[in-house]
């Protein structure tokens, strides 16, 4: 199935704003992210921790709804779903 | 003036609005309250003028480079607007300063760099029930939203956890388009009228030519603000 994972901002910068992935069914939106991000070891570090988890201040939404990241890991992703992942920025 | 009526601009003076920074953000969010009529601009800053900060902190030039940011701003705030009244502290804004700071302010826009010190900002906002309107940028990308305490989601429930200190310059652009919408909330807020990005966090991406908002929801486990406090009036 295919799925659209979209990244704001730096996250963007590194990975692509928009990637669009060939997913197995059942895949959990964590595992969905780590795949859009794998191509690029700086931008899958910057939204991932040494454990793999989302780093604290990440916010992830499924079809424009936002999900608690210690959730992510078991969440499936549906046909047709866009995840958007995204950092608040702090300068000002 | 002919757009609020004589009733929304009495509004305006009437009020007295606190704004934390005096950088990025603080500048044209101070320059537009201040030619909107905003009675009473209270902003403080410690900092002192830097060249690398000219291509986006429009209250200053190149002779102000040296001098206290909180002078400047001062000065130049009343030069745009003497019918109002100026207060430019020079103080950090910390755990002992900020109840001082935002004791007369009916609003409070946040106009920081740091997520520790927003959260002060926040507290000092629920404390005394009054509006925060954040502002955050890097980059060319930026967030706002408005926090009503007891009505939306606190600065804390949608951003628990502060993001990295940014290391990337801002855009003087980003600055003045996330200040902009900062100024047109606590104009609305004001004057009561439209609809504020209450419980929406509005994300502008100024490279994709992008805006986006996603609802936000209260955190029941929230740090901050959990069963706390009651609705702003």
């Amino acid at each position: 199935m295919k799925i659209t994972v979209r990244f704001f901002a730096r996250f963007g910068e590194l990975l692509g704003n928009t990637r669009e992935i060939e997913a197995r069914e059942g895949i959990s939106v964590i595992d969905l992210v780590k795949e859009a991000a794998s191509g690029n070891k700086a931008g899958f570090d910057t939204i991932f921790d040494e454990e793999g988890a989302f780093r604290d201040f990440v916010i992830v939404m499924r079809n424009k709804k936002r999900i608690r990241t210690q959730d992510a890991g078991s969440i499936p992703v549906g046909e047709g779903d866009e995840i958007a992942v995204f950092p608040p920025v702090a300068g000002g | 003036m002919m757009l609020f009526g004589k009733e929304g601009q009495e509004h305006l003076q009437d009020a007295t609005i606190f704004i934390a920074g005096a950088g990025g953000l603080g500048s044209p969010v101070s320059m537009y309250l201040a030619v909107l009529g905003v009675g009473t601009l209270i902003i403080a800053d410690n900092d002192r003028v830097d060249q690398t900060n000219l291509n986006r902190q429009i209250l200053y030039r190149d002779q102000d480079i040296g001098r206290r940011k909180a002078a400047v701003a001062g000065e130049r705030l009343q030069e745009l607007n003497p019918d109002i009244t100026v207060r430019a502290v020079d103080a950090t804004i910390d755990q002992n300063t900020v109840s001082s700071l935002t004791r007369d302010a009916d609003g409070i826009v946040d106009a920081l760099d740091d997520f520790p010190t927003r959260y002060l900002l926040n507290s000092a906002a629920l404390e005394r029930g009054i509006p925060l309107f954040h502002g955050g940028i890097s980059g060319f990308f930026g967030q706002a939203t408005t926090i009503l305490p007891g009505k939306t989601p606190c600065l804390r429930c949608i951003i628990p956890r502060p993001p990295p200190a940014e290391v990337f310059p801002v855009a003087g652009v980003t600055a003045g388009f996330i200040g902009m919408i900062q100024v047109t909330e606590v104009c609305k807020y004001l004057l009561c009228r439209g609809d504020l990005l209450a419980g929406r966090l509005l994300l502008w991406d100024g490279m994709q030519g992008r805006i986006e908002e996603i609802p936000v929801e209260t955190d029941p486990d929230c740090e901050a603000c959990a069963g706390k406090y009651t609705a702003i009036s």
